[in-house]
């Protein structure tokens, strides 16, 4: 099993797009894929159409907790299922407060997926308090969508000192351009210079496109009612990358 | 796991009319129909069936599932159709298959043509919360207008229990009869006249121990002709080499009956019976040897140093050539007249009830007590030799106790019934054992001959044969070694086998309170 999170300590930089668009990538490659939607708002289980309710509350979220299997849904499509957010998700990082190893709660509650599924995507929401932590040590990776304006790389920087900071492998955090305006002066020289300063940025990029904004309306990952558009093709593009480069870099060679 | 519920639709049944009646209470979508082709494998012996696996294939993929339930254990995508194990693309599917199928081929048993047109039924929100297949089957290259048999399964999805719960509730309510997957899998095979697991080689008769001994013996000897019989008529299709060796195992265990229950025949009829059955084992010696040298190719590649192993392979080349003479050879004798007068007399001789006045000392003894007396004779005989090994290892002492071993288990087999399931098999479990070691020796001992004598074969005025024989010479070392190790491992199997423990259980189930003079 990998763990994959989508994560940001940026809000509206586009991790739920791209968490829902590379799970449905990835489960239709064969690989029975987990969604784990850690945003109280709820946006990515919106999308798959279910019901932002976990039976056990937040308290499912914390190790030896049995409820929180009995909350996966399957989605539309096949080898793809989701673990929906719930409102009460936002208590989590107080939740995780309360308990010794409170780093490592999340860890240890994903631990009995593994069985199941070849895959977990997280999509996380904005934070950078103790429940980033439990992010960062439950993935094995961590994918950060970066807009490139300079709100955004200076976030991006604050995120990697507070990694350096807490000892975790910055080397297993990989950024890449989120709604990208090609039109832009300044996002085509600042994805330039971020290209040369940082490691690890994944050469792939997903466009601001109007037909990713429709997630909303259709309720589904773009390729499904979109698939030879721009915006699929992106993803597409991104997934291919992070099989590329992360996932499986030995079948590449 | 969440298990699909399959219902059987009757013969005539309106599937649009179904859907009608369901739309009005649920929403429902229909997805484009797709018609694929799948196809049922198994071996000549059903040893999937046996181990309750069945294996099909659709469009480019194979399916292992487990039969009970339908769950699917593995599947991979395949270019060319697999028949034997070494064809299957590395995969989860071939180490499971491995141990099951081992050197059997894999044949097509049935093929059909599956018309599947799912629906989805949503819940208010649009979302997909359980999956309607209605499934029509034909058989292939068939004119029939009307489908085989017809199914309509739900799948539920994950989190939503309760919508296939009532649907299914409301499709039995409607008259609908659920299908297992064992019952769809065994419907289609029906359907092509297969009938599961009517043909093994293993001794699968019932004796009542009362019966007559040359009764039994006919019962024994029925089967294995029966074995015979079936492996000879597919025999000139080459399927793999375990045809031959079922048929030559039942002629093996034909003589061997014929020898060992003692005294229920005619002398003059045995011994005859004997000579004929001697003759059609030999027919087919060459061959067997070589369908064993030619399997074992990976196995000899692999005791070779690394810059040896391509250079024997002309070796395999001259036995693959050899093989198909020796295959000729076989076919043109079991197509021989003498072949066929055998065969003809001991069908005639089996079928003929017994005379009502013995005509061997022990014909009218109730086949348990001969039985007793025989397995428990046999074994006393293999302690014997093996303890007399124990004190002197020769080579030809371990060739004379792996025949007498044999003879013991061929025995133990034969009259398996009469005794208590779980105590004689346990036995028979330790005796594989002890053979094993003496088989392996042996096996070891006939190549490292077979290989020193071929090199006489192979034009040795050829470069490249110099490299050949070089790696047979490196070949037959290696097989020396092993067969050191074999042998030093028999003190070991052997004190196993008979130990006190073994002796006791051996002594209660075949040593006979009555003597009889043979």
């Amino acid at each position: 099993m990998t763990t994959l999170a989508l994560y940001s300590n940026k809000g509206g930089v586009g991790k739920t797009a791209a968490a829902v668009n590379l799970s449905y990538l990835a489960a239709q490659t064969g690989a029975k894929t987990l969604i784990c939607d850690l945003d109280p708002q709820g946006s990515a289980t919106y999308y798959f159409r279910v019901k932002p309710k976990l039976k056990s509350g937040p308290k499912g979220f914390v190790k030896g907790a049995k409820g929180v299997y009995k909350s996966v849904k399957g989605t539309d499509f096949e080898n793809l299922d989701i673990l929906p957010a719930d409102f009460s998700l936002r208590k989590l990082d107080v939740l995780y407060n309360k308990f010794g190893n409170s780093k490592m709660q999340l860890k240890q509650m994903l631990y009995p997926f593994a069985t199941e599924y070849r895959l977990i995507i997280l999509d996380c929401p904005v934070t950078i308090g103790i429940l980033a932590e439990n992010i960062l040590n439950a993935s094995d990776y961590t994918l950060v969508p970066m807009i490139p304006t300079t709100l955004s790389v200076r976030t991006y920087n604050q995120l990697i000192a507070f990694c350096k900071k807490k000892r975790y492998d910055v080397a297993k955090i990989y950024p890449f351009f989120s709604m990208v305006d090609r039109h832009k002066k300044m996002h085509r020289e600042l994805m330039l210079s971020v290209s040369k300063d940082f490691r690890g940025v994944l050469q792939s990029f997903v466009p601001y496109l109007a037909q990713i904004e429709k997630m909303g309306i259709y309720r589904a990952p773009v390729a499904v009612y979109s698939p030879e558009s721009l915006a699929s093709k992106s993803y597409q593009n991104l997934w291919d990358k992070v099989q590329k480069k992360i996932l499986y870099p030995d079948r590449h060679q | 796991m969440i298990n699909n519920l399959k219902f059987n639709l009757p013969d005539g049944h309106d599937v649009k009319k179904m859907i009608r009646q369901l739309a009005d209470t649920y929403t429902l979508k229909k997805e484009p129909a797709v018609t694929e082709s799948f196809t049922i494998y198994d071996t000549f012996d059903w040893r999937l069936f046996n181990k309750s696996f069945i294996l099909h294939s659709s469009g480019n993929k194979l399916f292992l599932r487990k039969l009970t339930k339908g769950e699917l254990s593995h599947s991979v995508e395949f270019s060319r159709v697999p028949v034997f194990i070494w064809d299957f693309p590395d995969s989860e599917l071939k180490d499971k298959l491995m141990p099951i199928i081992k050197m059997r081929a894999l044949m097509p048993l049935v093929e059909y043509h599956s018309r599947v047109t799912p629906y989805r039924i949503f819940n208010r929100d649009k979302k997909t919360v359980v999956r309607l297949v209605h499934e029509e089957i034909w058989p292939y290259r068939s004119k029939r207008r009307s489908a085989l048999t017809a199914h309509l399964s739900l799948s539920p999805v994950k989190g939503y229990p309760k919508y296939s719960r009532n649907l299914a509730k409301s499709l039995k309510e409607a008259g609908l009869t659920s299908c297992t997957e064992k019952e769809y899998f065994l419907n289609a095979l029906a359907s092509a006249d297969k009938k599961p697991g009517n043909y093994s080689a293993k001794v699968n008769i019932q004796l009542d121990p009362a019966m007559r001994s040359d009764r039994a013996a006919k019962v024994v000897l029925g089967f294995l002709l029966s074995v015979m019989r079936t492996n000879e008529a597919i025999f000139e299709k080459d399927l793999d080499t375990e045809v031959l060796h079922d048929f030559r195992v039942a002629i093996r265990r034909t003589r061997s009956a014929l020898a060992q229950i003692k005294n229920v025949f005619p002398t003059r009829t045995t011994d005859r019976f004997k000579k004929s059955f001697a003759y059609v084992g030999k027919l087919s010696n060459d061959l067997r040897d070589l369908d064993v040298y030619l399997l074992n190719q990976d196995e000899y590649k692999a005791m070779l140093p690394v810059v040896l192993r391509e250079d024997i392979d002309p070796l395999f080349r001259h036995l693959r050539k050899k093989r198909e003479k020796a295959f000729q050879h076989v076919m043109r004798g079991l197509k021989s007249k003498k072949y066929a007068q055998i065969m003809k007399d001991w069908e005639a001789f089996l079928k003929k009830p017994p005379p009502d006045s013995a005509t061997a000392s022990n014909a009218e003894l109730p086949v348990i007590d001969l039985a007793r007396q025989r397995i428990y004779k046999k074994y006393r005989g293999v302690v014997k030799t093996g303890n007399k090994i124990l004190a002197n290892t020769e080579d030809k002492m371990l060739h004379i106790l792996r025949i007498e071993c044999k003879k013991l288990r061929y025995l133990m087999e034969f009259f398996a019934s009469l005794f208590p399931r779980k105590k004689i098999n346990a036995l028979i479990e330790q005796l594989k054992n002890l053979q094993d070691n003496l088989g392996d020796f042996n096996d070891l001992c006939v190549q490292q001959e077979y290989l020193l004598n071929i090199t006489a074969e192979l034009p040795a005025s050829q470069q490249q044969v110099k490299k050949t024989l070089v790696a047979i010479g490196s070949l037959i070392e290696t097989l020396a070694h092993e067969k050191q190790s074999v042998k030093d491992a028999f003190a070991k199997t052997f004190m196993d086998f008979s130990a006190p423990e073994n002796q006791e259980l051996f002594r209660q189930l075949f040593a006979s309170k009555k003597n009889i003079d043979y």
